[in-house]
């Protein structure tokens, strides 16, 4: 339809990089991007959670729903989550987690038939899928940018030296000491607007990176869901020819 | 006890769409899009990426309230233009601009994997 396009192509820095933290650097694009992935990455990716739990016999001194909250609790290893179905828009099922497109199942059996005080954790937790376990059960089986500048006024002989541009928060001390020297205007201080550092971290369900990765899918899916249907479409064509606009 | 369910927030209920366009009655080229079921991250992403379009004369959203969970997002173009125009534009270059992050970080990790083997 036409040939424009205004799209961004924006840089990426890893600073640093772990399994459950990671820091980059995202440059040249704008504060809505840079807010729509945080957000997506705090409320959008998914993981695996314990949602239903079905108890068939419970003789401890917890009770049924103390003990399936604290198992809602559990992080579990969430790599397979984005290539799983919500129970709630899944077919196969009625999101009653009973099929293997929406749900794995766990089981919990323990008995303590000494006189001492059982501790029953995420340990005790039997996966009926291999790839998806908690996150401390698979824990436990694995082993500046400085510059400066010269003054342009070479007669004042000062240097003013930024040494690390993102310690900085602005004030306006540079720009009174200039205009107290009589040179007003000598310093002025930019936002980069442009640039983010992002500073992520994971509990463990999915390693950091993949985090970011999957934001990035979600953020895509999503756009992609919003997009205006086919219907519309007819009748916005229906409507430029109307108004006499070449296409 | 009376609270809605969960899915609310989720789910386009029956019989509407995910994207509702509405043209205005009284300015040429300006419509509203009701987006059902979308917040800030989608409306703010959107609006900043039509701001970018010299065509595009006006754009904001609103989320009507924090109950409700839709937006609405509102385009006024030049004649050049038209809303459905400057709005599938937007999503297009959003797109686009998010496949290249995805290759560069992907890119980047592969980098920063090999700095960190030869530092050894």
């Amino acid at each position: 339809m036409e040939g424009v396009s205004y799209q961004r192509f924006p840089k990426v820095k890893i600073r640093e990089m772990k399994d459950d933290y990671m820091k980059f650097e995202l440059r040249e694009t704008d504060a809505s991007m840079a807010n729509a992935l945080r957000r997506v990455m705090i409320a959008e990716v998914p993981t695996i959670a314990i949602d239903l739990v079905e108890i068939e016999a419970n003789s401890s001194v917890l009770n049924d729903e103390f003990i399936a909250h604290r198992l809602g609790l559990i992080p579990l290893v969430s790599d397979d989550a984005m290539g799983m179905r919500f129970s709630r828009d899944c077919d196969a099922c009625d999101g009653d987690g009973q099929c293997e497109y929406c749900s794995v199942e766990f089981h919990l059996n323990v008995r303590c038939d000494s006189d001492q005080t059982l501790d029953v954790t995420s340990n005790d937790l039997r996966s009926t899928e291999p790839r998806v376990i908690p996150v401390d059960v698979a824990a436990r089986s694995l082993a500046s940018e400085s510059g400066g500048f010269d003054s342009p006024d070479q007669r004042l002989d000062l240097t003013v030296r930024v040494v690390d541009p993102e310690a900085y928060t602005y004030d306006e001390e540079v720009i009174k000491k200039a205009e107290a020297m009589g040179k007003p205007g000598l310093v002025e201080i930019y936002a980069k607007e442009d640039s983010f550092i992002f500073t992520v971290e994971s509990t463990g369900a999915i390693k950091s990176y993949q985090m970011v990765i999957n934001a990035i899918e979600i953020l895509k899916q999503k756009l992609d869901a919003v997009r205006l249907q086919d219907t519309v479409d007819a009748d916005i064509g229906e409507l430029t020819q109307h108004l006499g606009r070449g296409l | 006890m009376n609270a809605p369910d969960r899915y609310e927030r989720f789910v386009v209920p029956e019989g509407t769409k995910k994207v509702a366009y509405e043209r205005d009655t009284k300015i040429v080229n300006a419509a509203s899009f009701t987006i059902e079921r979308e917040d800030h991250t989608i409306g703010n992403i959107l609006r900043m990426q039509l701001h970018r379009d010299p065509n595009v004369l006006f754009a904001g959203y609103k989320l009507p309230h924090p109950l409700q969970y839709k937006i609405i997002i509102r385009i006024h173009t030049a004649s050049q233009s038209s809303p459905t125009q400057a709005y599938t534009q937007s999503i297009d270059d959003l797109d686009r601009e998010l496949d290249h992050l995805k290759k560069s970080l992907e890119e980047e990790k592969r980098r920063y994997e090999e700095k960190f083997r030869q530092g050894y």
